[in-house]
């Protein structure tokens, strides 16, 4: 069965960045989100178990979404995939449960690594 | 120079050129962040094309009323040049001092020093980011220093604009938890931006 | 081809390739981690006069102690820690290398202006082994700049001096009085605005003729000068009208100055031509208090005092309550 994958970003190019970078022989279902409240809603349908979340967004930004998941215990793994690299980002994020912080921009090769070190793929 | 052909961008490219300049912000900041040991926090990036003479517009971090101080640095890399302006509230020079540990006394020459080591942190992180994205190594002219203690307006003007049009990315930078205001402005010459839109379509291709 | 043949080709490479950065009209030195000297090239060795045997493997700092060790490591550091490109220019420190001006004739100035580029090298696994300085002169550009800069300054002096007295002229002022009501309003402090104007001034005119009457103005302010102290803001307000502006003083403090401006003016002669003649001024002072909302109504108040000054018989002061 194809694994549903949420990727979350405001910039479509972004998204679609993110979408290219995943494996190719990976079975997924993508689904796309433009803030956090989208994405919320696509978690909520089950539609995202694994998430690719940025974090500077408008509406409902990476950190409140963290915290809304973990608040009500959501089933979803979060990678965050951020342009903000300052070390305060990377930990602030793992405290609020993200599996992974991921540098942008994104590589193949790295989501790859990603994936397959939380046994993902 | 060229006749003036008109250029635009699409909704498309803005975004993409958005998220490159969020992307090379964020080194820039880490770098800067580094630098300086505190927390920088990162705006969302404004793109636009803009006329030159509106370029105050471009500048919304900074308020009329306030005196400023700027450098500008030329760049250029594979047919794509432009400019880049660092400019700096002058309020913000005693927590920079204080935080970058320099000692002495806050006046002209101090201030310059400050100036200076801050415009090649964040000019010279963000354009190699820029650069990696687009594959564009850009080589960067000596920094020229526009005006220390000037209102906003005087530091821009200037009578012969040679480009009319300019892309333009703002990227206002605060520090958590200081009084710190700069804004790093990058000017993409009317010239460049149809080889840079034609870079930023080759990253759309799907 | 042959091994040797290759690399003894990729040598002359070298070599033709070296010539060329030997003869670059820039500085190029190399540093290692210790800021001891790597590199040494032609631009260096002929305005240094050092050999590069001379300086190599020698400390920076040793070699030239003229260089500000703190603020050249400030610079240096931040290209091998964060692998980034540092810039300095003249404005900031007018050399690194104090090389003297080569030219004789053209050169106005005494030392190279320099501006100074310091490149990281050695980063391909990330870590900064050396770094690279480059030196631009920049002498013409500086020089250019700097007498720019004086003429700018001298223009700024001329359009805010009256000319006759070489007091600030009455735009100028107001701008100060403003700026100072702002201040002291911000900060509570006391300051007093003193106006005065020469008594029966019309009549010097009619009976002496404008010339002496300019004279008369021009003494006026000379002793106005001699009279004040460096922190007080003097102007020249309208033909024959005076203002000052008395930082950090109160109205009866200001009263000693006041009184000797007053006696000063009316014990001096003033000569012109052939005809000496003497005359007096009436002055008012208005020391700034909650009530007055604005700087002109700080005007409006110490003019006041002096129509006062006037009513009381002229040649004295009035403070205004």
């Amino acid at each position: 069965m194809a694994t549903p994958v949420l990727i979350c970003d405001d910039s479509s190019f972004a998204r679609k960045q993110m979408a290219r970078a995943l494996p190719k022989n990976w079975d997924v279902e993508i689904t796309f989100a433009c803030n956090g409240e989208e994405a919320i809603q696509v978690i909520k349908e089950g539609k995202g178990e694994v998430v690719f979340l940025d974090l500077t967004m408008p509406v409902m930004d990476g950190y409140e979404t963290l915290a809304y998941i973990k608040k009500n215990e959501l089933n979803a793994c979060v990678i965050v995939v951020s342009g903000d690299i300052q070390p305060e980002a990377r930990a602030e994020v793992t405290q609020l449960g993200a599996l992974e912080f991921i540098k942008k921009p994104i590589s193949t090769d790295k989501a790859a690594e990603v994936l397959t070190k939380f046994g993902i793929l | 120079m060229n006749q003036s052909v008109s250029v635009s961008i699409t909704e498309d490219q803005r975004d993409c050129y958005q998220e490159i300049s969020n992307v090379a912000m964020g080194q820039a900041a880490d770098l800067l962040a580094r630098l300086l040991g505190v927390k920088v926090i990162l705006p969302i990036p404004v793109v636009n094309l803009i006329e030159v003479n509106e370029l105050r517009m471009a500048l919304s971090g900074i308020e009329n009323s306030d005196t400023v101080s700027g450098v500008c640095q030329g760049f250029i890399g594979n047919a794509i040049s432009g400019e880049a302006l660092l400019i700096f509230n002058d309020t913000s020079f005693s927590d920079i001092s204080s935080l970058l540990q320099y000692k002495g006394v806050l006046d002209a020459a101090l201030e310059l020093e400050l100036l200076m080591d801050v415009a090649n942190i964040l000019i010279g992180a963000c354009l190699r980011g820029i650069g990696e994205q687009l594959d564009v190594n850009f080589s960067q002219g000596h920094p020229v220093v526009l005006g220390q203690h000037v209102n906003l307006n005087d530091l821009l003007k200037s009578d012969n604009y040679r480009w009319t049009k300019t892309l333009a990315i703002e990227i206002n930078y605060k520090i958590e938890g200081y009084d710190i205001n700069c804004d790093l402005l990058i000017l993409f010459t009317e010239d460049a931006i149809d080889v840079l839109n034609r870079k930023v379509d080759y990253l759309l291709e799907d | 081809m042959t091994d040797s043949s290759q690399s003894s080709d990729q040598f002359k490479e070298m070599h033709s390739f070296m010539a060329m950065l030997q003869n670059l009209d820039v500085g190029l030195v190399v540093l290692d981690r210790e800021y001891k000297i790597q590199l040494w090239n032609n631009f260096m060795e002929s305005h240094s006069g050092l050999h590069p045997y001379e300086v190599r493997e020698q400390v920076l700092f040793d070699a030239f102690p003229e260089i500000n060790r703190d603020w050249f490591c400030h610079k240096a550091e931040s290209v091998f820690q964060l692998n980034t490109r540092a810039f300095t220019t003249w404005e900031q420190r007018p050399y690194l290398f104090k090389f003297k001006n080569y030219r004789p004739i053209t050169g106005s100035a005494q030392f190279m202006y320099q501006n100074i580029t310091i490149i990281p090298l050695d980063s391909s696994v990330g870590v900064v082994e050396k770094i690279g300085i480059i030196v631009y002169d920049v002498t013409d550009v500086a020089v250019n700049r700097i007498e720019l800069n004086a003429v700018n300054n001298e223009l700024k002096r001329l359009s805010r001096t009256d000319k006759l007295t070489g007091l600030y002229n009455r735009g100028y002022w107001e701008d100060c009085l403003a700026k100072e009501f702002k201040r002291a309003q911000r900060t509570e402090q006391v300051s007093t605005l003193v106006m005065f104007d020469i008594d029966h001034f019309k009549k010097v005119n009619d009976k002496y003729g404008h010339p002496a009457g300019d004279a008369a103005i021009k003494n006026t302010a000379d002793l106005l000068i001699m009279n004040m102290r460096e922190t007080d803001v003097a102007g020249r307000y309208g033909g024959e009208e005076y203002t000052v502006l008395l930082i950090g003083t109160t109205a009866e403090q200001s009263m000693t100055f006041v009184e000797r401006l007053r006696k000063s003016i009316e014990d001096s002669v003033v000569q012109y031509q052939d005809q000496k003649f003497k005359y007096t001024v009436s002055l008012g002072v208005a020391e700034l208090t909650k009530n007055i909302k604005s700087h002109s109504e700080w005007i409006e108040s110490a003019d006041q005092a002096l129509y006062q000054s006037k009513e009381n018989g002229r040649n004295c002061a009035t403070i205004y309550k």
